[in-house]
């Protein structure tokens, strides 16, 4: 680069250049090894001034771009962090100079946000070549020969760690928090999705990282922080969540507890699963094909009413109907117009999903399993109460990851007890019980899922919404498995656990009105909630069969009561501002009363047009669904037409159409998957019912083009108007 | 006004763009027009013919084709899907909704007498 041409202030550089020369350097007398600088430390201090007061306060990124550039860390920072033998851990000017190194590591590896309030020029200039640089940091430091890099950050935090909570001083836990951000910062850290990453992947990837985090006994320290929560550490909780977090986020648990042979067979299966997937649709496409040249030219007339003829052209044509309607179709151009999809800033976060190697399988493996067995119940209970009280440190980003990350560990516990169960090991102290898991599973955590449930859907934050959803279905299934175990008094538990969850009426309508309103969120979200929908009814009827005489508590205003009151308000002040004693009062008469609860009735809230809606929009993803997924939206279409006896909400010509070719399209099901007889059975029995409807009642074959309302529908199902209840 | 000089320069030209002719669109008016719904309910009088038990399959691409040829009809421009989607749309609009009350009630066997 010439002056000219200069991204940054050529000053700038030439103050960071000259630092980082000073700061030490390669030896050239005896064999290579790094030798400190006379004043490397007080280096080190100016390095970090001029990121904090350059940098940071005038929102720049130059000092980071110059220190990028002069190889600082891969060239001084890791050499000099190697010097610290293990065995020199009372060597004071040693320790500083590690600290000093970590407190310039962590603002150079802190993950770079793209807030388009606060980006300037330089952001853009800056940040894609950062964030490969943070990438070769990475790299760098997980990849480092000569020392365990982590081990050594861990290090400089141990004297901290050791004194009692009581005598830290603020100094101590800065340093505390310093060395879990460097951990976190390295934890996520990842190429970038945009730019194609020119490394080797594998040096930077999910494997590695677990690898080293194993390897320097990053693990032991989580285990210790999670275990202690609480009593010896109070403010790390989120951080260490924020690790964790990012270590086994997508992360499949079914696979994570699979041996290697099930491992093999599973990855065998998935392989020949999809090359017959592949081969069917490659067969069902030659079958139509042409059987000559594409220049062959056939062109037909396809007689319509009132004489009309239209051509087609090509010999695919003269197959049959269906293939010439979809020709004729498919040469349309015509797109109405669509509004552009907002773009999403938070997919970044979650990434694609993980690929471990076998190594890293195990050693996350042995993680989450010791972590399940010790440092469960303090962590997240404690994290629980941290986002409760809203304190200072919690960011907004951390109850999604919370109930992200309760979701993801309740499934492992899950998947664990049946790995066990299936290789007939028995339980030897108790842990068939469930209180490893137990702090997740009280009223408290309820409370605050519940609220979770109402607050993420009114502020319209789709992304923990989901999470949320996610930790709810597992939460039952859990419960579920619960009282299934056979020991009477995890048994009791879970039957008051139930009767908690489906006491609340405000808990139903949630559900209900999660999955009525959906509309363009991305896939997850889709999933997440048919998925809480699918569990939520099915676990509740189960319940609901087994206590007849189930109540619930429903919040309702007594109307009269409350005209009465405003009445007398009027009467009192005429012309004063009703003050809030007025709207108290009002609250105050909100009773909430107990009344009995009708399964059947409840399911009919998810009938209307809407609900359809949403599954039909999931089950147009039928090509990409697995075996589970399509079974949900199989029970939910059986439910609406075969329970609850609506199947007149299925009949839309664009419903008949998927249903159709699902089984019967061009692309249909995989024929030799388990779940296309199931389909093709409950198809077959809605179209016989769609056809009886139609004889029955001719005024159908208009309304199949319309969504129903719910009076519509039911005189069409029924042949006779709804009688209006007066008690609801 | 000065005089014509001949070169046709002094003449107005307008300027102004003329609008554009408006798209066609598959409103309401549309659906209940003469190639809507009414045609739609004739055509399924005498043509629709479906077999009945044991063919459902066979009876559901019949009657997806009736009704693929019938939007292609009235709105050609747009795919079986998108006509669809732009039917049902139409179908909230008020003049829509009463119509199809109406096709309902003549249906309906009697209109409001001593039934329970």
């Amino acid at each position: 680069l010439d002056g000219t041409a200069d991204t940054v202030h050529p000053e700038v550089r030439a103050h960071i250049n000259s630092l980082a020369s000073a700061l030490g350097g390669v030896s050239a007398d005896d064999d290579g090894r790094y030798q400190l600088g006379d004043d490397a430390l007080e280096v080190l201090r100016d390095i970090k001034r001029w990121i904090r007061f350059y940098d940071e306060k005038t929102n720049r990124m130059d000092v980071a771009r110059c220190i990028h550039e002069a190889n600082l860390v891969e060239g001084d920072l890791l050499p000099i962090l190697a010097q610290w033998p293990e065995n020199a851990m009372d060597n004071k000017f040693r320790a500083r100079i590690a600290l000093a190194c970590i407190e310039l590591l962590v603002p150079l590896t802190w993950p770079m946000e793209r807030d388009k309030e606060q980006m300037t020029v330089n952001h853009h200039r800056h940040m894609p070549v950062l964030e490969l640089a943070q990438v070769q940091y990475k790299r760098g430091i997980i990849n480092f020969d000569r020392a365990r890099i982590l081990h050594t950050a861990v290090r400089a935090a141990l004297p901290s760690m050791a004194i009692p909570i009581g005598d830290r001083t603020p100094r101590d836990h800065a340093i505390i928090k310093l060395v879990l951000f460097f951990l976190r910062n390295l934890a996520i850290i990842s190429p970038p999705p945009s730019v194609k990453y020119e490394g080797d992947e594998s040096q930077v990837s999910r494997s590695v990282t677990i690898d080293a985090f194993s390897c320097q006994d990053i693990f032991m320290l989580l285990l210790t922080l999670s275990s202690n929560m609480g009593d010896e550490f109070r403010t790390e909780d989120t951080t260490v969540m924020d690790i964790i977090y990012h270590l086994v986020k997508r992360v499949d648990v079914d696979k994570l507890f699979m041996n290697d042979e099930q491992l093999n067979t599973a990855k065998a299966g998935e392989l020949s699963a999809m090359m017959n997937k592949e081969s069917a649709m490659l067969k069902a496409h030659n079958r139509k094909g042409p059987t000559r040249h594409n220049r062959f030219g056939t062109m037909i007339w396809v007689k319509r009413d009132g004489g009309k003829m239209s051509s087609l052209s090509g010999q695919d044509v003269l197959a049959d109907a269906a293939m010439r309607n979809q020709k004729m179709d498919s040469s349309k151009t015509f797109r109405p117009p669509r509004r552009a999809r907002k773009e999403d800033k938070d997919v970044r976060d979650l990434g694609p999903p993980a690929k471990l190697n076998a190594r890293a399988r195990h050693q996350l493996r042995s993680f989450v399993e010791d972590l399940l067995d010790s440092g469960f119940n303090p962590l997240f209970q404690h994290i629980r109460k941290t986002i409760d009280r809203k304190a200072p440190h919690v960011v907004q980003c951390h109850r999604r990851q919370f109930f992200y990350l309760v979701a993801w560990f309740l499934q492992a516990e899950r998947v664990r007890r049946k790995a066990k169960k299936n290789t007939g090991q028995q339980n030897e102290t108790g842990v068939g019980s469930f209180s490893l898991v137990a702090g997740v599973l009280n009223q408290e955590m309820f409370i605050t899922l519940d609220r979770a449930l109402h607050e993420s859907y009114d502020h319209k934050d789709w992304h923990e919404l989901s999470a949320v959803m996610r930790c709810f279905t597992q939460i039952l299934l859990t419960v579920q498995e619960m009282a299934e175990c056979g020991n009477e008094d995890d048994e009791e538990i879970a039957e008051n656990v139930l009767s908690r969850l489906f006491y609340e009426e405000s808990t139903h309508d949630a559900v209900v009105n999660i999955i009525k309103t959906y509309k363009h969120q991305d896939f997850d979200y889709l999933d997440a909630a048919t998925e809480l929908v699918h569990h939520f009814l099915r676990i509740l009827e189960a319940y609901a069969k087994q206590n007849v005489d189930m109540q619930v508590r429903s919040r309702k205003r007594t109307r009269r009561k409350k005209q009465a009151a405003q009445r007398a308000g009027e009467d009192d002040s005429l012309d004063e501002e009703p003050d809030d004693s007025g709207n108290d009062e009002a609250n105050a008469q909100r009773t909430s009363k107990e009344r009995k609860f009708d399964f059947h009735r409840f399911c009919s809230k998810f009938t209307p047009q809407r609900v359809v809606d949403t599954f039909t929009t999931f089950t147009k993803y039928y090509r990409d669904l697995d075996d589970t997924q399509l079974k949900r939206a199989h029970r939910y279409f059986y439910r609406c037409a075969f329970k609850q006896d609506m199947s007149v909400m299925l009949f839309r010509v664009d419903i008949i159409h998927l249903l159709y070719n699902m089984v019967k399209g061009p692309e249909p099901l995989d024929k030799s998957s388990s779940m296309f007889d199931e389909w093709e059975r409950l198809v077959k029995h809605i179209l016989r019912r769609c056809f009886k409807k139609m004889e029955e009642r001719p005024e159908l074959i208009v309304e199949m083009l319309f969504s129903k309302l719910q009076s519509t529908a039911f005189y069409l199902e029924y042949g006779y108007e709804r009688q209006t209840m007066s008690r609801s | 006004k000065q005089p014509d000089s001949g070169l046709g320069i002094d003449e107005e030209v307008s300027v102004q763009r003329r609008a554009r002719v408006p798209g066609v669109k598959l409103d309401e008016v549309r659906l209940l027009g003469p190639a809507g719904i009414p045609r739609l309910r004739a055509r399924a009088a005498h043509d629709l013919r479906l077999k009945g038990k044991g063919h459902e399959f066979s009876d559901a691409s019949r009657l997806l084709s009736f009704y693929q040829l019938w939007l292609d009809d009235l709105f050609p421009k747009a795919n079986f899907h998108d006509a669809l989607a732009m039917v049902e749309k139409a179908g909230h609009k008020k003049l829509v909704v009463a119509a199809r009350t109406e096709w309902i009630n003549e249906a309906k066997p009697r209109p409001r007498e001593g039934e329970e």
